[in-house]
């Protein structure tokens, strides 16, 4: 009785610790600016596609150099660094394109929606062209030293599940205590609060944004590199699917909110894990059902902030 | 209201009706004018006189997997086609069907308006019965490569295909299987149930096993566009299974294949058409090794025509055999070539319109025989294909684990009446 429940949490868990990762993106750019980042989906993508090639990977018959590889392939960790570097690099080209030149023309938030929109459209193509539409799997050397899978408590789960965990609790922890503890971070949260008082008060708001999107950027192309590890790279959209699931994430758990992150992905992974197979075609719409249902008990999400607006 | 206005209502009204009249009769004409379907074919020997056919296949998306094994295989046909007498020349004109429906609908209307003789595709059975009814009302010739999935040439007259039916080749590996291990009693079956020919074949699976007294003791559902298979795994090993049968295409199924071993599942695995593509390889890696799969093609198969078909495949790809899928989409388009120089030889495709041409060509298609890679095929009067031979192959990868092979197991000759095959 207790290894099935065991099971489902640990099933739960693993893909809830991936939600919460891209919801975390997310919510970065959205405590700043608060607007949502639809390239999200792309960059985690991107990650995962730079992850392979940096690794060594060669690119398939329908990419635009067929069969080229980079001379050497780095390990799976400084390869999965780099890659996060990448996405983030690549997430500030995002900012200077689709969200720089509306902000300084105080443009509505609806606008941004649709310019990082674009964006993500624009950089899910570029892959296609580049990459081809094939899918990609990670050699099974990436990860050599541990056990294809381990055995808790009668429950089996995958080593590179466990993995994705750990490193999405460390990107977890470690953001959280450097929004807690640093300047880096207490600037950014002044941001947050309020633009102009932090502007006032000497911060750099624009690099502050620029930091944000950094940040968020890595955190996409971490989880698309530890996915793509995990089941492989199914063609370059397989990225958007995950950022509508953190999306979802976002909301539930609660605008900005970074607890509210990674307590709607654990809700939503669980939630996907207690679907019974025979149901598994309603598994989206259970997940999608809970968000509703939460959303009308409360509107703000599970640890948002209740907006009261001065009249 | 008064009368001046009213009468400027009126005529403001008729000269919109009569512009609305004229774009509707200009645009009639033009729709006649671009109607080829009307239009009498070139001679065989005047310029424009090759035929064009249309091959609708998924060069991306999920299905791109196979629809690369079937671009290398209609190549190798034409080259083929280049040895053999001709006597209407044949110009292929390749589209992406993409791996969904709506592509794949939109490629069909876009070849039978360039004004295609034939189609081949689309690659899978899902597409094919969105697509195949358009080129049944527009009475265009199909003719599938890896439509498995049952119904597809019963669409209607103009469908047919090469690739064998799910129900007469899927249970042959299963028979292997229970020889192996005779002791077998507890069977997972998993399937993608957003997916027609998935869900076909797995019913044929789950008959055959319950024919065999062994009702499957887990069924999971899954679906094309997953990768994480953590959940229905986990419920499917909790009940112990000691065969594992698959029903998916070729990223999901290798991604669960390489997921089942990883958390642990050392049992037999017999998989369905859809995984009978080299392609999976680098997906299920060293996993993939042992997997069990029933095949309508044979490299080991002696006859001119495989020999031949394999000194081709060969310039491309020194180092591994062609895979089922590319020899049925040389056998598609063979059989299309053999059919038109059939009927051009009786002078069938002299003066005639495209729409005649078309029709003739099916019933030309239906009626012949050929010696194709796969062994000796012809058409039973619905489209279905008629084959002698099927195989029984297994998996194996080289110790790197990013390349393998198909080793054949079993060479099974089965009698398959034309009223067997359409059911």
């Amino acid at each position: 009785m207790i290894e099935p429940l065991l099971q489902t949490l640990l099933n739960g868990v693993a893909s809830g610790g991936v939600y919460a990762l891209v919801a975390l993106g997310y919510t970065l750019v959205f405590s700043v600016l608060g607007v949502i980042n639809f390239a999200q989906g792309a960059l985690f993508s991107l990650g995962g596609y730079l992850t392979f090639l940096l690794m060594g990977g060669r690119i398939g018959v329908n990419g635009a150099l067929p069969g080229w590889a980079l001379p050497a392939g780095l390990p799976f960790w400084l390869a999965l660094l780099l890659a996060a570097l990448g996405s983030g690099v690549v997430s500030l080209g995002v900012e200077k394109l689709a969200f720089a030149p509306l902000r300084r023309r105080g443009a509505e938030p609806l606008l941004y929606l649709i310019t990082s929109l674009g964006a993500g459209v624009a950089l899910v193509n570029l892959l296609q062209i580049l990459m081809g539409a094939e899918g990609y799997a990670f050699p099974a050397t990436a990860l050599a030293n541990l056990p294809a899978a381990l055995n808790l408590g009668g429950a089996r789960i995958r080593s590179i599940q466990v993995v994705l965990l750990a490193v999405c609790a460390l990107a977890v922890v470690g953001l959280t205590l450097w929004l807690e503890r640093s300047k880096g971070g207490k600037a950014l949260r002044a941001v947050a609060e309020d633009a102009s008082t932090a502007k006032l008060l000497g911060i750099n708001s624009d690099a502050m944004v620029q930091l944000a999107f950094l940040l968020s950027g890595a955190l996409a192309g971490l989880g698309g590199g530890l996915i793509g590890v995990s089941v492989s790279l199914a063609g370059p959209y397989f990225g958007i699917g995950y950022g509508l699931k953190g999306l979802a994430v976002l909301v539930l758990g609660g605008l900005g909110s970074v607890p509210g992150a990674i307590a709607g992905g654990l809700l939503m992974g669980l939630a996907e894990a207690l679907v019974p197979s025979d149901a598994s075609g309603w598994r989206d719409a259970l997940a999608f059902g809970i968000l509703f249902a939460v959303l009308l008990v409360r509107p703000s999400g599970l640890l948002g902030r209740r907006l009261v607006e001065k009249v | 209201m008064n009368a001046p206005h009213l009468q400027r209502r009126q005529r403001g009204a008729l000269r919109l009706a009569a512009l609305l009249a004229a774009g509707v009769g200009s645009l009639a004409l033009l729709g006649q004018q671009a109607d080829r379907a009307a239009k009498a074919l070139p001679r065989a020997g005047s310029p424009g006189g090759a035929l064009t056919i249309g091959a609708v296949i998924a060069l991306t998306g999920n299905a791109n997997l196979y629809g690369q094994d079937q671009r290398l295989g209609i190549n190798l046909a034409q080259q083929w086609t280049k040895e053999q007498l001709t006597q209407r020349p044949l110009n292929l004109q390749l589209e992406d069907g993409g791996s969904d429906e709506a592509t794949a609908i939109a490629a069909f209307n876009l070849m039978i308006n360039r004004g295609a003789v034939a189609l081949i595709g689309p690659t899978l059975s899902q597409q094919a019965f969105a697509a195949d009814p358009i080129a049944q009302r527009r009475g265009v010739p199909v003719v599938a490569p890896s439509n498995t999935a049952k119904g597809i040439p019963q669409i209607g007259h103009f469908i047919s295909r090469v690739s064998a039916q799910s129900s007469v080749i899927a249970p042959l590996s299963l028979d292997e299987a229970l020889r192996r291990d005779p002791s077998i009693r507890r069977v997972a079956v998993f399937f993608a149930q957003d997916d027609a020919y998935s869900t076909a074949e797995t019913a044929i699976f789950q008959k055959a096993l319950a024919a065999k007294g062994l009702p499957p003791v887990t069924v999971q559902r899954t679906q094309l566009a997953d990768n994480d298979f953590q959940n229905p795994i986990t419920a499917a090993l909790q009940q112990r299974p000691q065969l594992v049968v698959i029903s998916a295409q070729a990223v999901d199924g290798g991604n669960l294949i390489r997921q089942l071993r990883e958390l642990g599942y050392k049992g037999q695995i017999v998989v369905g058409n859809g995984l009978n593509t080299p392609n999976i390889y680098p997906i299920c890696q060293r996993w993939c090794d042992g997997i069990l799969i029933a095949q309508a093609y044979s490299p080991e198969l002696n006859t001119p025509v495989n020999r031949r078909f394999q000194q081709l495949f060969r310039r491309t790809s020194p180092h591994q055999p062609p895979s089922q899928i590319t020899a049925q989409a040389f056998a598609a388009y063979q059989v299309l070539f053999e059919a038109v120089q059939r009927l051009q030889a009786r002078g069938g495709l002299d003066g005639v319109t495209l729409r005649d041409a078309r029709k003739a060509l099916m019933d030309e298609l239906l009626a012949g025989t050929y010696n194709t890679p796969l062994g000796p095929i012809r058409f039973t009067p619905e489209g279905e294909v008629v084959q002698e031979h099927f195989y029984v192959a297994e998996v194996q990868m080289q110790p790197g684990g990013r390349k393998g092979r198909f080793t054949l197991v079993r060479n099974n000759q089965v009698s398959q009446s034309p009223a067997s095959v359409s059911r």
